[in-house]
């Protein structure tokens, strides 16, 4: 039985262009067999029960199960005109749509998982950033976020102290603001928007807003796969795979603040599909 | 169960600084040889994060985890937390450490507290590992000579001739896995085939 916190909740379902062209994606959402197709010239998202409520938005086709506690997320930079909007495409992991997310959130991990990319020897501290539940949104932000990164991006010429903000906008998904390597006064957007498929496996649909001309798209997806397939080899190796909410199963530090806030988050929220909340 | 010793890899396969998946009775182990040659098993699971520590990297005399390098040392005891680089890490960071020997050419583990030696093998060479889709009755029921049930002993033919084998048995959450060792005059490359050929015999059977 899946809690009502959980189903009135938006989660993405598929890359809206795919089904503009008239792709049919038969998929699955909470574990529950679904049907995203363009019906009449409108996405139409059709579970067991009938039809779910559908929003576009981001590059992608979102659906509730449920009835929609809110609307979904607001990104307000994916409506400047100067942005380059990239789909990236679908990952899938056998792990806990949640531990994907919260992987997202992770920097520490930079200088051993992407090595020389996002992070590197010795450049290993994370110094101390802000995290809070903001009120009015209810979402998690962590702010004042720095790392040293050799190559923050595919635009990127030599190794830069990167700035980032992390924010949790929905159970399973989240967006990321990080230094703009071509321009001073913006941030590049970055988006994880995840698909529980079940409590143990995932569609993960990275999603870019970014100020580059130059770079070719083809290029600029293959970088944001090339981070997120060295990501995966690491989501299918956790144990358990379920997200452990309660404490005792895991041991946290000060840099692992985004993470801890998330946890705490999910579980006053009681969005618990995809975690585990006894200490095995 | 009664707790015993297990065998879960051969010598010559872990050389100094490498790390390796093992396991002891359905616990998943990461057993490791340091740059000094010492060998260690563990749990298979950074307490951190839960990552799997048989995915980490040997420097030195430590052992550090593939997702944020945290670094354990001798007994299992963190050392070092790269995201944190001037903290100590509280001593009760630990991994827990298994009971691990090498003999015989044989790495074999069991609990911390596991009195006694692991069985002797003698008058046998080590000659390589392989895992199976099928269960020990399987194995068993296609080369009849083999008795035994943790060791597999028995003379087989290989090249028309008959030799000596032992096949160490290694149950894992995912099937069978069996360290084999034979004579030493029989000729190694000619016993790998005889090995490689029991497994595809015994799976066979399982399919028929």
């Amino acid at each position: 039985m899946i809690a009502q916190e959980v189903l009135n909740e938006w989660y993405p379902v598929a890359m809206a262009a795919q089904i503009r062209a008239g792709q049919r994606r038969v998929t699955q959402l909470l574990g529950q067999p679904i049907t995203v197709e363009l019906q009449k010239g409108a996405i139409v998202v059709t579970g067991q029960g009938g039809a779910l409520h559908v929003t576009e938005a981001y590059g992608h086709v979102w659906a509730c199960p449920g009835t929609p506690a809110h609307d979904l997320f607001p990104i307000p930079e994916a409506l400047e005109p100067c942005r380059r909007l990239v789909d990236v495409g679908v990952v899938r992991v056998k792990c806990s749509p949640l531990r994907a997310v919260e992987n997202f959130l992770d920097i520490a991990h930079f200088p051993f998982v992407h090595t020389d990319v996002l992070g590197a020897e010795p450049h290993t501290e994370v110094n101390r950033y802000e995290v809070q539940i903001r009120e009015d949104s209810d979402e998690v932000w962590a702010t004042k976020v720095t790392f040293y990164q050799p190559q923050a991006a595919k635009s990127a010429e030599g190794g830069i102290v990167t700035q980032y903000m992390y924010r949790v906008a929905a159970p399973t998904a989240a967006v990321l603001y990080k230094t703009c390597p071509n321009r001073t006064d913006a941030w590049d957007v970055i988006g994880i928007f995840v698909q529980p498929l079940t409590e143990e496996l995932c569609d993960v649909w990275p999603w870019m807003a970014l100020y580059d001309d130059v770079t070719p798209q083809a290029e600029l997806i293959a970088f944001q796969q090339m981070i997120f397939l060295q990501d995966r080899s690491i989501l299918e190796n956790q144990i358990p795979r379920l997200l452990p909410l309660d404490p005792g199963m895991e041991i946290p530090t000060q840099a692992d603040l985004t993470s801890i806030a998330y946890r705490r988050w999910l579980k006053k929220r009681g969005l618990t599909y995809g975690a585990q909340m006894v200490a095995a | 169960m009664t707790p015993r010793w297990t065998a879960t890899g051969l010598s010559q396969d872990l050389p100094k600084g490498v790390v390796m998946a093992g396991h002891w009775q359905g616990h998943d182990l990461a057993v490791w040889r340091s740059a000094t040659g010492r060998l260690q098993a563990w749990n298979d699971r950074c307490p951190h994060r839960g990552m799997r520590l048989s995915h980490g990297f040997v420097r030195g005399e430590t052992l550090a985890c593939i997702y944020h390098g945290w670094v354990y040392g001798a007994e299992g005891g963190c050392k070092h937390i790269p995201a944190h680089p001037a903290l100590t890490p509280p001593a009760t960071i630990t991994v827990t450490a298994f009971a691990c020997v090498e003999q015989d050419g044989v790495i074999w583990v069991a609990p911390a507290d596991m009195a006694g030696s692991p069985p002797a093998v003698s008058g046998v060479q080590p000659l390589r590992s392989v895992s199976l889709t099928c269960d020990l009755a399987a194995v068993l029921a296609v080369e009849p000579a083999l008795l035994g049930q943790d060791i597999l002993r028995g003379t087989v033919q290989i090249d028309g001739q008959g030799h000596d084998v032992c096949l160490l048995v290694q149950n894992n959450p995912a099937g069978l896995t069996l360290h084999a060792l034979c004579g030493v005059r029989a000729n190694k490359v000619a016993a790998s085939h005889w090995v490689e050929n029991l497994r595809r015999r015994a799976e066979m059977k399982v399919a028929a």
